[in-house]
């Protein structure tokens, strides 16, 4: 499976995107995007960015800040790999 | 009562009730007026004797030694100790953050960003390369950016001036964050952040070039925003391509209210109320922060601005403003309203 984490907003909106092969099954999946759900309490930060993740036709917010130490090394590639999306 | 008296036939009666009316009436529209005037208002009319008392700024930087753990961050300078840095950026943001303090205390008399002394708390070194900066409701957090594209965020004093008046505005009108009042709050922070940086180099309206973020975009051409001329920033940048912002109303971008929609393009339709504040300022003249940004001022700090305002509410109030600050036929409010009118609003 093919999974995108996609960044936007910031100072300048940017949209910044990285993407990875991964073999999660359906289930795995839809426990990571509950887990790493962000607070949709939380305020709206100014000049903040945002992190999605998309799987198929599929896509979920992200708080990286929740990532299950199992899965940090796979988020942090992701987020290193980043590249701006002309 | 003092109808009767007023129609009582007795002159010398009459006339002292209608003077007693007369006296209410005046006592009840100015105590209506001056609980919604400002301070700065108030001080202009000699009813506030002067500022309050001089208090120092208190402010605090945090190194997150390239985390995103602000609760691990280490404390590497504060007010009251004064500590030596080697921390480039942290010089950066001590500097900014000074900046900014003095400029709303010594021309507004604001005692930080909540007008009570608030610690300002600076968090640099945040993520590995991080390329942002912002204000998350409590403290202002700086990326060291890419290096190949941008560098640290902290190396503009106008991008510091801008995340410290989004803590202003949030103790103000606390303008919702989509659509246009979203970009008014944008605009206020670039205003602002701009006149901190024209403050801090002593640059009048013609002098500034009216950019905001020069060095953190890397290349001589780019900067991050223009107010002069929105949409100008940058250009063919290969990054970035073209700066998105439009300066006048007919081209405001409808957005979705989304966070890959920008939150209804608040960093993209600030340009308009930018360029409206651009023109007044370079036509009332001399130096931004002495008439334009006390309009402003008046403005950001005014009751009747609505967390929900937009754009048309933002110019209403500035012309009403500058008539209340500087005359209704004033060349100041003159320059306001033409302002507004070149940005289509």
């Amino acid at each position: 499976m093919k999974i995108k984490l996609i960044r936007t907003g910031g100072f300048i909106p940017l949209t910044k995107m990285a993407e990875a092969e991964v073999n999660f099954s359906e289930n795995e999946l839809v426990r990571l995007i509950e887990i790493i759900k962000p607070d949709p309490a939380a305020q709206r930060v100014k000049d903040g960015s945002y992190y999605q993740l998309t799987f198929g036709s599929g896509s979920a917010p992200v708080d990286l800040e929740k990532v299950p130490e199992e899965y940090k090394e796979l988020f942090s590639k992701l987020k290193n790999d980043m590249r701006i999306v002309k | 009562m003092l109808t009767r008296l007023i129609e009582s036939g007795n002159k010398k009666v009459a006339d002292m009730a209608i003077k007693t009316r007369f006296r209410t009436y005046r006592f009840r529209s100015d105590r209506n007026f001056f609980r919604a005037a400002s301070f700065y208002e108030k001080t202009l009319l000699g009813v506030t004797a002067k500022k309050p008392a001089k208090t120092t700024m208190q402010m605090e930087v945090y190194d997150c030694m390239k985390t995103t753990d602000l609760i691990k961050a280490v404390l590497i300078w504060d007010t009251k100790n004064n500590q030596k840095i080697t921390s480039l950026a942290g010089k950066n943001v001590i500097k900014g953050g000074k900046a900014s303090w003095d400029f709303y205390w010594d021309l507004f008399g604001r005692n930080s960003i909540d007008n009570n002394g608030l610690l300002i708390k600076q968090y640099v070194h945040f993520d590995k390369g991080m390329d942002n900066a912002y204000w998350d409701g409590r403290r202002m957090v700086y990326g060291d950016g890419d290096g190949v594209v941008f560098a640290s965020f902290t190396s503009d004093i106008d991008v510091i001036g801008h995340e410290l008046t989004h803590g202003v505005t949030e103790n103000e009108a606390n303008l919702d964050y989509e659509n246009q009042s979203g970009a008014l709050n944008e605009s206020f922070s670039d205003i602002f952040g701009i006149m901190i940086k024209q403050k801090y180099n002593n640059q009048d309206v013609k002098k500034s070039n009216w950019l905001i973020g020069e060095k953190v975009l890397i290349g001589i051409k780019y900067a991050l925003r223009s107010l002069k001329a929105p949409g100008t920033a940058y250009r063919n940048h290969p990054e970035l391509g073209d700066d998105p912002q439009p300066a006048t109303m007919e081209n405001y971008q409808e957005m979705p209210n989304t966070e890959s929609g920008d939150w209804g393009g608040v960093h993209i339709n600030s340009g308009i109320p930018n360029f409206a504040f651009y023109v007044s300022a370079y036509n009332i003249g001399g130096y931004a922060w002495e008439k334009t940004g006390r309009i402003w001022y008046a403005v950001l700090t005014d009751s009747n601005l609505a967390h929900d305002a937009k754009f048309v509410d933002v110019k209403n109030l500035s012309i009403l403003h500058a008539e209340k600050l500087f005359g209704i036929n004033s060349l100041e409010a003159k320059a306001v309203k033409q302002g507004w009118l070149e940005a289509k609003v």
